[in-house]
C-alpha cells in the first residue's frame, strides 16, 4: 500500500518510490528509498510526518502517494 | 587560503561561519535560510597559522545533484573554485543521512574535515558516535563540535588549515561497486555500515517524542492556525504597543520631541547662525531622522522576539500548518519561509524564494512576499496606531491579519489570471524543538538595530534634507512663505489627485509615499518635516498634527495602502532579480499597486460609511475607479480562461 494509506504509529520498509526521476533522487538523498524503514509519525493538518533515518520530515499528500510501503 | 563550510540544511553552518568570522549573518532553527554563499575572514582570535584565511559559508544541501536553485550554487561553488579544504558539517543527530553527501564530498580530491556537529544535543539523546573510528573509515579528519556555544571550533579550525596547508589529496571513499552496481546504492550501503560501526544508539527514533507530541498540537488541523495568529499577535502587540511602544514613546516625547531640538536651538540662536540653517538642521536632519530613529526600541524588541521565535524550531511548524491553505491558492507551505523571513526585510524574503522548486509558485511567492509588514514599514505603523488609535492593542496586529488575507486573496487572483498547474511538492525537515537560546535574539536585536541606524544616518538623512530643501524652497530657489508654493507641494499635487478616490487629500500625503518608495521609514520623516511647520508638538502624540489631514479611517486606509503598494526601491530590485524577467516585475509591480490602491479604497470608503455614517472624499470617483477595475480584472481572466480553453482543444486534437 500507499504510505498515504498508512496509520500514524505504522512502521514499515519501503518498497518502491513511483515518482520522477528527479523526485526520486532526491528523496534518495534523504535516505528515503527502497528497502530503507520509515515510520508514519502522525498526520497533522493534511501532511504526514514521517521518520526516516533518525530525521523527522513533513510531507504532503501528493509525495505520501508515490511511496510504497509493505 | 579558501575553506568551504557545506553540509545539510539545518546543520548549523552559518552558526558556525558566524563563530569564526564575527559576522551575524541570518541564522534561524529550519532548513533552507542561507539561499546564497557568503564569505568573510577568519577571526583574529582564530588565527592560528600566518596565512589569510577566506571562509566561505555555503547554502545547505542533501545531494551534490541539486534539487532546488540554492543547492546548485553548492555543487558550483565545491567543483568550480577549488577551496583548499572542505568542512563538511554534519549534525551528529541525523549521521546516516548526512553521510550520503560526505561521501560525494570526499570523491572531489578536495581534503574534507568532518565537524560532527550538535553534540550536546547527541549526549542530551544518551546517543555516542565513535569520531576516531568515523575517521579512520571515512579517510579525513573528524572533530567534535559544538557550533553555537563555540565548543571545539578552536581544534576544527586548526585541524582544518593543517589538512589544507598539508595539500594532500583526499582519498575517495571505499564504496563497493561490485555488488552494487547503482552508485547510489553503493554509497547508501556505505554510509550504513559506517554507521553501525560508529553509531552507538539506545534510544528508538521512530518512538513518539515530546517534539511530536509538541507538534501535534502546533500543527493540529484546527488549532493551527489560531495558535499562529496568537503567536504572532502576541509577538507585534508585545513590540509595538507593550514594551517596545513605551520605550518608544519616551524616545520620541522627551528625548527627540523635547530634549535634542530644545538643545540643537539653543546652541544655534548661540552662536547665531540663519534662522533657515538651523531649520534645516533641526527640523529637517534632527526632525526627520529623530522620528525615525525614536523607533529603535520598538524595532529591537521585535527583533529580539522574533529571534526567540526562530530559534525555537516553532516556524518550519508554521509551514506544515499553512501548507494546506497555500495549497488552495496555488502556493505551497514552502511559500511560508520566504514571508516569515519578509518579515524582518523584504529582501532578503524575496531572495528565498530560491528554495521554491517550481517557477509559478516561486512568481507568486515573489510577487506576495512584500506584502508581508517589514521592519521598515513598522514605524510607520507605530505612528498611526499613537496617533489615531491610542490605547488600542489590535492595531499592530492588525496589519498582520490584513497581510495574511491579502496574501490569500492576491494569491486567488493571481492563479486566476495567471493560470498555472500546481505541480509543486511539499516536504520540509522538522528539527527538534530546542530553548530558543537569548545569544542568538540578543545578536539578532543588535543587528537590525545597527542596520537601522545605518539607514536612518545615511538614506533617510539624505532625503530628509531633500525634502527638507524642497518643502521650504519655491522653483525661484527661493525660501517660500507658504509650504503650499514649495517644489515638493508641485511634485505632490502631480500626483494626490489619483489619490482622490482614497479619501486622501493634500499633497502631502502624494509627496511622503514618493519618499517612501526610497525607503519606507520616510513616510514617518516626510510627515516629521513637513508637520513641523504646523506644530511644535511631536509628531506621534495622540490627536496630533497628522489629526489635521486625516481621521482614523482615512489613516488606517493610508497604512495599509503603505503596506500593499509596491516595496521600497531596494526590494523592487530584489524583486526583479529573482523574476528574471522585465516583464514579470512589470506585472509584479502592478499588481502590488492594484492592490494596494483599491484596499485603501475600500476601507476609506466602506470605513466612512460604517464608521461615521457618511461617505468620505472622492467617493463618486471611488465608485467608477472600483467599477473600471473590475472590468479590467474580469477581462484579464476571461483572456486567461480562453488560453486555457485553447490550449485544451489543441492538446485534444493532437490526442486524436
Amino acid at each position: 500500500m500507499m504510505l498515504s494509506q498508512a496509520k500514524a504509529g505504522q512502521k514499515a520498509i519501503i518498497q518502491e518510490i513511483t515518482g520522477n526521476d528527479k523526485l526520486k533522487k532526491f528523496l534518495f538523498s534523504l535516505g528515503c528509498s527502497e528497502g530503507q524503514e520509515i515510520a508514519l509519525i502522525s498526520i497533522l493538518a493534511g501532511n504526514y510526518i514521517i521518520n526516516v533515518k533518525d530525521s523527522r520530515y513533513a510531507i504532503d499528500r501528493k509525495m505520501a502517494e508515490i511511496i510504497r510501503i509493505n | 587560503m579558501k575553506i568551504a563550510l557545506a553540509g545539510n540544511p539545518n546543520s548549523g553552518k552559518t552558526t558556525l561561519f558566524n563563530a569564526i568570522t564575527g559576522k551575524t549573518e541570518y541564522v534561524g532553527n529550519w532548513p533552507g535560510v542561507t539561499v546564497e554563499k557568503k564569505e568573510a575572514f577568519l577571526k583574529n582570535s582564530y588565527q592560528t597559522f600566518n596565512t589569510s584565511v577566506r571562509i566561505v559559508d555555503l547554502p545547505g544541501a542533501y545531494s551534490i545533484a541539486p534539487y532546488t536553485g540554492e543547492e546548485a550554487i553548492t555543487r558550483d561553488f565545491v567543483t568550480g573554485e577549488n577551496p583548499d579544504v572542505i568542512i563538511n558539517i554534519i549534525d551528529a543527530n541525523s549521521l546516516e543521512r548526512s553521510l550520503f553527501f560526505t561521501t560525494q564530498l570526499l570523491e572531489l580530491g578536495i581534503p574534507v574535515v568532518i565537524a560532527l556537529n550538535k553534540q550536546d544535543i547527541l549526549k542530551r539523546h544518551g546517543d555516542a558516535i565513535d569520531s576516531n573510528k568515523l575517521a579512520s573509515l571515512l579517510n579525513c579528519s573528524v572533530v567534535e563540535t559544538v557550533a553555537n556555544k563555540e565548543k571545539g571550533i578552536k581544534r576544527l579550525i586548526e585541524v582544518a588549515i593543517e589538512t589544507a596547508s598539508s595539500k594532500s589529496i583526499q582519498a575517495p571513499p571505499d564504496l563497493d561497486f561490485n555488488v552494487e552496481r547503482n552508485e547510489d546504492n553503493a554509497r547508501q550501503k556505505f554510509t550504513s555500515v559506517i554507521v553501525k560501526e560508529c553509531h552507538v544508539s539506545n534510544r528508538d527514533t521512530n518512538e513518539i517524542s515530546l517534539s511530536d507530541r509538541l507538534d501535534r498540537i502546533v500543527a493540529h488541523k484546527w488549532l493551527g492556525l489560531p495558535i499562529f495568529f496568537l503567536v504572532m499577535w502576541a509577538v507585534y502587540a508585545f513590540s509595538i504597543e507593550g514594551v517596545g511602544g513605551f520605550l518608544s514613546e519616551y524616545m520620541n516625547e522627551y528625548i527627540f520631541g523635547e530634549i535634542v531640538p530644545d538643545a540643537a536651538n539653543a546652541f544655534f540662536e548661540g552662536i547665531g547662525v540663519s534662522p533657515l540653517l538651523q531649520s534645516l538642521i533641526v527640523d529637517g536632519a534632527i526632525g526627520g531622522v529623530g522620528a525615525v530613529v525614536g523607533f529603535l526600541p520598538l524595532i529591537m524588541v521585535l527583533f529580539f522576539c522574533l529571534g526567540l521565535l526562530e530559534d525555537s524550531g516553532y516556524m518550519s511548524r508554521v509551514a506544515v500548518v499553512m501548507d494546506r491553505f497555500f495549497k488552495k491558492i496555488g502556493l505551497s507551505g514552502k511559500s511560508i519561509i520566504p514571508m516569515i523571513v519578509g518579515s524582518g526585510c523584504a529582501i532578503p524574503g524575496v531572495m528565498a524564494t530560491r528554495t521554491i522548486e517550481d517557477i509559478n509558485e516561486r512568481r507568486m511567492t515573489t510577487i506576495l512576499t512584500p506584502f508581508v509588514p517589514c521592519g521598515a514599514k513598522i514605524p510607520i505603523i507605530a505612528l498611526f496606531s499613537a496617533v489615531f488609535f491610542p490605547n488600542a492593542s489590535w492595531v499592530g496586529p492588525s496589519m498582520y491579519l490584513l497581510a495574511i488575507i491579502m496574501i490569500t486573496l492576491g494569491g486567488l487572483l493571481l492563479k486566476k489570471i495567471f493560470v498555472w498547474e500546481n505541480t509543486s511538492i511539499f516536504l520540509i525537515e522538522l528539527p527538534e524543538y530546542k530553548i530558543p537560546s537569548l545569544k542568538h535574539a540578543t545578536t539578532q536585536m543588535f543587528k537590525h538595530a545597527k542596520g537601522f541606524i545605518i539607514k536612518a544616518t545615511t538614506i533617510i538623512l539624505v532625503m530628509n534634507t531633500l525634502v527638507w530643501f524642497m518643502q521650504a524652497y519655491g522653483w525661484n530657489l527661493r525660501p517660500v512663505a507658504m509650504q503650499d508654493a514649495s517644489i515638493l507641494a508641485s511634485f505632490g499635487g502631480l500626483i494626490s489627485p489619483l489619490l482622490i478616490p482614497l479619501g486622501f487629500v493634500g499633497w502631502q500625503l502624494a509627496a511622503a509615499i514618493l519618499t517612501g518608495f526610497v525607503a519606507k521609514e520616510n513616510v514617518v520623516a516626510t510627515f516629521a518635516v513637513l508637520l513641523a511647520v504646523a506644530s511644535e508638538d511631536a509628531l506621534h502624540l495622540p490627536g496630533g498634527v497628522l489629526a489635521g489631514i486625516f481621521n482614523p479611517v482615512t489613516g488606517y486606509a493610508f497604512l495599509a495602502f503603505n503596506l500593499f503598494t509596491p516595496p521600497c526601491f531596494a526590494a523592487i530590485g530584489a524583486m526583479n532579480s529573482e523574476l528574471g524577467s522585465k516583464k514579470w516585475l512589470f506585472r509584479a509591480i502592478g499588481f502590488q499597486l492594484g492592490v494596494g490602491y483599491v484596499v485603501a479604497m475600500v476601507i476609506s470608503q466602506i470605513g466612512s460609511i460604517i464608521v461615521y455614517g457618511e461617505t468620505a472624499i472622492g467617493f463618486g470617483s471611488s465608485i467608477f475607479v472600483l467599477i473600471s477595475i473590475i472590468l479590467l480584472v474580469t477581462r484579464l481572466i476571461h483572456k486567461s480562461d480562453n488560453k486555457v480553453k485553447q490550449i485544451l482543444a489543441e492538446a485534444s486534437e493532437g490526442g486524436i
